[in-house]
Order: C-alpha cells, then structure tokens, then sequence
C-alpha cells in the first residue's frame, strides 16, 4: 500500500462512496473534494468495477471517533455533504451505485474484495439505475384545512339549550369533520401517488417525516421517492408540476425535490431478488410497486 | 409550469444538485441502511431521525442568530468546551424553535383572516 509515503496515512482507512463501471472523468474527480480531512479522491479497480474511494486518517474516521462525530450536528452535516461530492464525482460518466455514508475499509484489498464478493447484485443495480433519476415527493396535508374545520365549528353549536350533551355533540362534531378532513387528505395523497408512479419505473416509501423533523405544523403523510426513466422524465415532471402548484388536490400539499443520484433504489433487498428485471417492463401500470401501498 | 422548468431544468447545468433545503432528504438518502456491499468498519449511528432532528435545529439556531447578529458561542472562552456548547445550542435552538412557530402562527392568522 502506498502508505508508507506519509507517515500519519500508515494508520488510514479507505473511504467509499460508490460503484460504477467506467471511470469518471480524471479532471472531474481530481476537481472534486471528499472529506476535508481525507486525500484526492482516486478509483480502485475491483473485478471490473470502478469503486471510487478516498484515503482518510483512522484517527477521525476509526468506529469510536466517527460514531462520535456523527452524533454531532456540524459534522454530520459536514460528512453527509462530503460523501454526496464523492458519489457525485463517480456519477459523471455512466450508471452509479451510491453506497451509503461511512461505508469505511481498512485498506485497497479488503475494498476490492468486498466489490468482488458483491459483483453480481452491483451488476443487477447499475443495470437498473442506468439513465435513471430518483425525485423526492412528500405530501402534508394542507394547512389551511383545520381552519375550514374550525369555521364549520362554531356556527352549529349556536343553541346551547341542552348544555353538557350539546358540548359532546359538538365534540363529536368537530372530531367527525377532522376525521373526514384527514381521509380526503389521504385519499388525495394516494392519488397523487397513483399519478406519479404511472410515469415511474419504480417507488419506494421513506418512513413520513415527523412534524419536528419538518418544522411543520401539517403532519406529512407521504414520502416517497421514484425512479425515474431519463426518456419519462418530462412526463414525471408534467405532472409533478401540477401537484406542486396546487389546486388539483386542494386538501394536500405537495413538494418535490430532484433530480437525486438515486440512493434510494441502490440496495438490495432481499425479498426483491427473485424477479429484478421486472422493472425493465416498459408498462409501469402492471407493477408499478416495490412495496404495497399500505 | 416555469418556475419548474427553473428548478428541474437540471440536465445541461447541474444534474444532480438538490435544492438546497433539502438536508433532511439528503440525510435520509445516504444514511440509508439498505447495504449493499458491507464496509469493514461499522459504524453505529443512534437515531437518524433523531440525529437529523438535532441537525435541523442547530442550522435554524445558527441562522436565526447569524440574522440577529449573535455569535456569542464563537467568541466566548466559557463556551468553548464542545459539551457545554451542544447544551446551550440545543436549549436556544428548542426555544427558537418556539418563537418561530408562534410567530408563523400569528403571520399566518393575520395574512388569512384579514
């Protein structure tokens, strides 16, 4: 290993930030930065892959230290920005495989052979992800709704004749209208969702982020990401476009961001493995999921 | 329909560059657990909601600080240890927090009725 040019490189780990077939543009990734505390980034040949990687010093990146650094805001932050330079610097020339943050190595050898142990599902993915983009789309409900329920509200409970079941009655009044409020916002978000998979190969469900998360009042319902076929994508984003200015479903919100390097289709579930090239179907219609609409 | 074209034109210019407030999208992609091919080294990160939940509010505190032209925590000695930092970030990031939603509340509440 050619660590024994500098001294404090003889204790460094390999970082790894994706796979690809073809090597990217050398200007490209020499023009790239990794990790502020690592090396240039390089490619090393594993098995007929490309794995872009970056040498970075085993005192910030070992398990203790990076777990702790993880854990803090600022280096989190830091880190996450530095690793999607580093897949976005291997994606210039061909299909990528992302690989997620901190995927970490103790040197060349054991990098190559984890691509070489791996060389068949990478083959099936950068199948897959070749001329592909991932679009992120969450759907809130609305804001303005519990306020139209809130309008609906008071104007009932006027007659106050009959006290205590007059409360509950409105109580359940009001509980009734949220209920229904929240199902027409349910019921647009899967439309929504049902439309857009109509132009994507394929989707996949994020856990809904919180309100904390999204420093939104409005509880998010759905967040989905799709992947999408570059010849399909102004379609996708036809109609994305008129989700998100609103309107069409008026008890939701929509909002997207993209084109993404698609991470979220670069792994390999198991369960998926018997029939991976169904995808490759030109008819979305027939299975346009990877999970079933809960 | 043109203000899409401005935020999705990508292609020519950026393929890949996500809108920039989207830290939470990004954190959600390349901390994702679907391992493909496994590092040497593992790494275990607590919650990731939790962690992005942390980050989330330590940008809103910076920014509303930066805004109001307070920058105590990189100038005074007593601060200076990381822990006691974290703390101090964290209680005026909840706080600000806070006052945000109350503000945005009363904005809201003012734009829309009146």
């Amino acid at each position: 290993m050619s660590a024994s040019a500098a001294g404090p490189a003889a204790t460094g780990l390999l970082c790894a930030f994706a796979v690809t077939r073809t090597p990217p543009d050398p200007a490209g990734l020499a023009a790239a930065r990794g990790h502020e505390e690592g090396g240039p980034l390089r490619v090393l040949r594993a098995d007929g892959l490309c794995l872009v990687v970056q040498d970075v010093p085993a005192d910030l990146f070992g398990e203790e230290a990076l777990t702790e650094r993880l854990n803090r805001p600022e280096d989190l932050e830091r880190c996450a920005r530095a690793h999607h330079r580093g897949v976005e610097a291997a994606a210039g020339r061909g299909p990528v495989v992302p690989l997620p943050m901190a995927t970490l190595y103790r040197g060349d050898l054991t990098a190559a052979r984890a691509v070489a142990a791996r060389r068949q599902v990478l083959d099936t993915l950068l199948d897959r992800l070749r001329d592909r983009t991932e679009w992120a789309v969450k759907v809130h409900v609305a804001e303005a709704e519990p306020e139209a329920a809130a309008a609906t509200g008071p104007g009932a409970p006027a007659r106050s004749g009959d006290g205590g079941r007059g409360y509950l009655s409105r109580v359940s009044a009001r509980r009734r209208e949220q209920q229904g409020a929240r199902g027409r916002a349910l019921a647009e978000a899967e439309a929504v969702d049902a439309a857009l998979r109509r132009h994507a190969v394929a989707a996949t469900r994020h856990r809904p982020q919180s309100e904390r998360l999204t420093g939104r009042r409005a509880p998010q319902l759905l967040n989905v990401a799709y992947l999408v076929e570059d010849a399909r994508r102004a379609d996708f984003t036809a109609a994305l476009a008129r989700f998100t200015a609103g309107g069409t479903h008026p008890a939701v919100r929509v909002d997207a961001s993209g084109p993404w390097i698609p991470y979220s289709f670069a792994r390999w579930d198991e369960d998926r493995q018997a029939d991976p090239d169904q995808e490759a179907d030109p008819d979305p219609q027939a299975h346009p999921d990877q999970e079933a609409p809960s | 329909m043109t203000d899409l074209d401005h935020r999705y034109a990508g292609p020519g210019t950026e393929p890949y560059g996500p809108p920039s407030g989207s830290l939470a999208d990004l954190l959600e992609r390349v901390l994702d657990k679907g391992i493909v091919i496994a590092g040497d080294i593992k790494i275990d990160l607590l919650d990731i909601e939790l962690l992005t939940i942390r980050l989330r509010l330590f940008i809103a505190s910076v920014d509303t600080a930066r805004k109001a032209g307070i920058d105590w925590w990189e100038t005074d000695p007593a601060l200076s240890s990381r822990a006691a930092r974290d703390a101090l970030a964290e209680e005026n990031a909840r706080l600000r927090e806070r006052l945000d939603a109350l503000e945005r509340g009363a904005e809201e509440t003012t734009g829309a009725v009146r």
